[in-house]
């Protein structure tokens, strides 16, 4: 044990000391940490508002059971797969066959981890003020709500383990468990609708009812954070250790099945642990770390090639070819049906024009972080397009092909469902379907010129910086022609057009960028990290 | 063939290479060696035209940036650089389309027999072992028939019949009159068939051998006696 406790506190203690070498990092996290005390302190001093009417917290039980639901499906999905882990390789290979208790073992790599969980949840703490101002809560509440997170996260993580060792090559066992989540899934969905039907309300209103029921605080993981926090929020303190509770005995259970058969567990975290390390190493050499890694490909001997053309383009038809791969209709992916959906949801419930924009702006910041993370920036780390003997222009314009085209398809997609349950007309979601194309564009430029001016920046912090700072410069100037042009001179009868010049300013940027970085491959390093 | 000249490499303040000049000529196997860290990996980056330098590199008489390098150069990378959505197949057709090749099914299928992957052709970048991967690397880095080729330490993670074919192959260029460079710590598996040597530490060139010039060819001594003092 002593090695243990050892371990843990000389890695901290070596956590701390490596700041010293990076004085811009040291001083960002001293200035997150000053801001975070600062924030609770105002809370805790300030009185609460009494004439203040506050949102509803049901809204806030609609994230939590967003957040629940996500972790549970994809959790389930990794434990269905490879399992998930406490541990790291140097545990594999120091601690694992080092002579200590392997419960003991387990029990370091619980603690390291809800360590980890706890830091990378802290970003609730920040919403003091949101939360405050919001629904008037005050310091304990977010600090619960906080733990109740982390609790939640680490659940999840120790579920994944345990459906691991019940799932492991037994298929049956793995159709149960996919029926149970699906079941689970789809008792939701019927509960909503029933809901709908039986009190003539919308989907929100049908969703908001059903997590602040009694029954829905009862679901394994997914509702048990609300019966927690509802306690909390009630002052019922038997509420909120129920609910813990729940968490604590689910969580022994599949601990225990790990310590079952003498602690044995060693292979079944194995396998988890090493595709963990593989991807971090893919991350750190710069390798794909594409989602389709996962997905099994079966390539059939009699499959013919699509790979056309000579030269630049080929690069083009490469992405077809991988696309095809990830997703049978080739740029029709799980994206586009979960944005066409989103998009339905949104016109049906939202219909008012100011919705439409709000939603338009949501897609388009959701694309910036696609494109700039997307399949040009992954050839930018390969060598072949650095060292195929063709000019930097066109091997450029044909690496960015797909990422053109996807969200072309993607908008045909999003806005005719927009339009047919009428979140707006037809005209304006057409122009919406332009912005939202032309900002693709837009943002690939934007991939071009980070590649530019940052591919030799080593500091990852003034790379974010720098890039936040282009992006507002980029994208300020389409936002508030089209807003002024919308406010001071098109007519009410045309005010469908309100996008286009944001669309025009876009495209006209984004081939500004493209043709000012076209000789980028020539001036710039391979990149070794996303 | 291959011309370095004065190329320096800078990580921020660190100097990974400094003011380095080598030449490889026709028919010529040097050799890159050096402890960890030295900079020969980044120093073939430089060549390969992937990383940016102050300094002239020429390939064949042409900038290593200019299609023409491009075109004569090969580079086998210490990673193997993969597409985890393509076949084996598929890698090869996309490099024959990329350079332009004309002819080159014949030429593609040999080199996968040579390396054993011909049964395999239809197997995803993601389903390769390392030494598999490696393998295909060096295909797809042959495959357009490079005059001057870089490798990064080529032989690891390759299976002993990998590992003699890829041998076999360098001394066929060696005669066919291509330049080689071979960043290796592998001292042995170059034995046979280097012809000059260049020494680096912190990212300088500390001494340049010929093969002749070593009156008893010991690679391995002459990398002691030269890290441990002598220059």
């Amino acid at each position: 044990m002593k090695a243990l406790i050892y371990l843990i506190f000389t890695q901290m203690k070596n956590r701390i000391l490596a700041l010293r070498k990076k004085p811009g990092m040291m001083i960002l996290y001293g200035l997150v940490l000053l801001i975070m005390i600062a924030l609770v302190i105002v809370i805790i001093i300030s009185d609460k508002p009494t004439d203040k009417t506050f949102s509803d917290s049901r809204i806030l039980y609609l994230f939590l059971t967003g957040f629940g639901l996500l972790y549970l499906f994809t959790f389930t999905y990794s434990g269905l797969s490879t399992g998930s882990t406490f541990f790291s390789m140097a545990d594999v290979g120091l601690l694992f066959v080092a002579p200590i208790s392997s419960k003991k073992v387990l029990f370091y790599g619980l603690l390291s981890t809800i360590g980890k969980t706890m830091l990378t949840s802290i970003f609730i703490l920040y919403q003091v003020p949101n939360l405050s101002n919001m629904f008037g809560y005050g310091f304990m509440e977010v600090l619960s709500l906080f733990l109740i997170y982390v609790v939640m996260v680490l659940f999840f993580q120790i579920m994944s383990m345990g459906v691991y060792i019940f799932s492991n090559g037994n298929s049956n066992r793995k159709r149960l468990v996919k029926a149970l989540l699906y079941g689970l899934f789809g008792l939701i969905i019927v509960s909503a609708y029933i809901i709908m039907q039986k009190e003539n309300v919308g989907i929100l209103d049908s969703m908001k009812l059903l997590v602040d029921s009694k029954w829905f605080g009862l679901l394994p993981g997914v509702g048990w954070p609300i019966m927690f926090f509802k306690g909390v929020l009630a002052g019922s303190i038997i509420q909120a250790v129920v609910a813990l509770s729940l968490f604590v005995i689910l969580g022994a259970l599949f601990v225990s099945l790990l310590t079952a058969n003498k602690a044995d567990y060693y292979e079944d975290v194995l396998y988890s642990t090493e595709v963990t390390y593989q991807r971090i190493m893919d991350y750190k050499e710069g390798r794909n770390v594409s989602s389709a890694s996962n997905r099994k490909v079966k390539v059939s001997d009699k499959e013919k090639s699509i790979l056309k053309g000579k030269g630049a383009i080929v690069f083009a038809y490469k992405h077809i070819l991988e696309i095809k791969r990830s997703s049978r209709f080739v740029f029709i992916d799980g994206y586009t049906i979960f944005l066409t959906i989103a998009a339905g949801i949104t016109g049906y419930s939202l219909k008012n024009e100011m919705g439409a924009y709000i939603m338009l702006a949501t897609l388009i910041y959701m694309l910036y972080f696609i494109t700039i993370l997307g399949r040009l920036k992954l050839e930018l780390m390969n060598p072949y397009i650095y060292m195929v003997p063709e000019s930097s222009f066109k091997k450029l314009l044909a690496a960015s092909m797909s990422s053109i085209l996807k969200p072309c398809v993607d908008s045909i997609f999003i806005f005719s469902i927009f339009a047919i349950v009428g979140g707006a007309g037809i005209l304006q979601c057409i122009f919406m379907a332009l912005a939202y194309s032309s900002s693709g564009a837009l943002f690939l430029g934007l991939t071009v010129v980070y590649q530019r001016v940052l591919g030799g920046q080593p500091n990852k912090v003034a790379q974010v910086f720098i890039g936040i700072f282009l992006l507002l410069i980029v994208i300020t100037p389409a936002v508030t022609v089209s807003i002024l042009i919308a406010l001071f001179v098109l007519p009410e009868s045309l005010q469908f057009l309100s996008t286009l010049p944001y669309s025009m300013i876009s495209l006209i940027s984004a081939f500004f960028m493209f043709y000012t970085c076209r000789n980028l491959l020539d001036n710039t390093e391979i990149s070794n990290r996303i | 063939m291959l011309s370095v000249n004065n190329v320096t490499k800078k990580y921020g303040k660190l100097v990974a290479n400094d003011s380095i000049s080598l030449g490889v000529a026709r028919g010529e196997v040097s050799l890159l060696l050096g402890p960890n860290g030295a900079g020969k990996s980044t120093l073939i980056k430089c060549i390969a035209g992937l990383l940016k330098f102050t300094g002239d590199i020429n390939v064949c008489g042409n900038d290593n940036k200019s299609i023409q390098a491009k075109r004569d150069l090969g580079y086998i990378p210490e990673v193997p650089a993969l597409y985890e959505m393509l076949t084996i197949w598929e890698h090869m057709e996309f490099i024959a389309r990329a350079y332009s090749l004309e002819n080159w099914r014949d030429r593609a299928e040999h080199l996968l027999e040579r390396f054993e992957l011909d049964d395999k052709k239809k197997k995803l970048g993601k389903e390769l072992s390392k030494g598999m991967q490696q393998k295909l690397s060096i295909c797809c880095g042959f495959l357009p028939k490079p005059k001057v080729i870089l490798f990064d330490e080529p032989l690891v993670g390759l299976d002993p019949q990998a590992i003699k074919e890829l041998k076999i192959m360098i001394v066929e260029q060696q005669k066919a009159g291509n330049a080689i460079l071979i960043s290796t710590h592998m001292l042995d598996s170059v034995t046979d068939f280097w012809t000059s040597c260049n020494i680096m530490m912190e990212g300088k060139i500390v001494a340049i051998r010929h093969r002749n010039e070593n009156s008893d060819g010991d690679l391995e001594d002459l990398f002691f006696r030269i890290t441990k003092g002598e220059r």
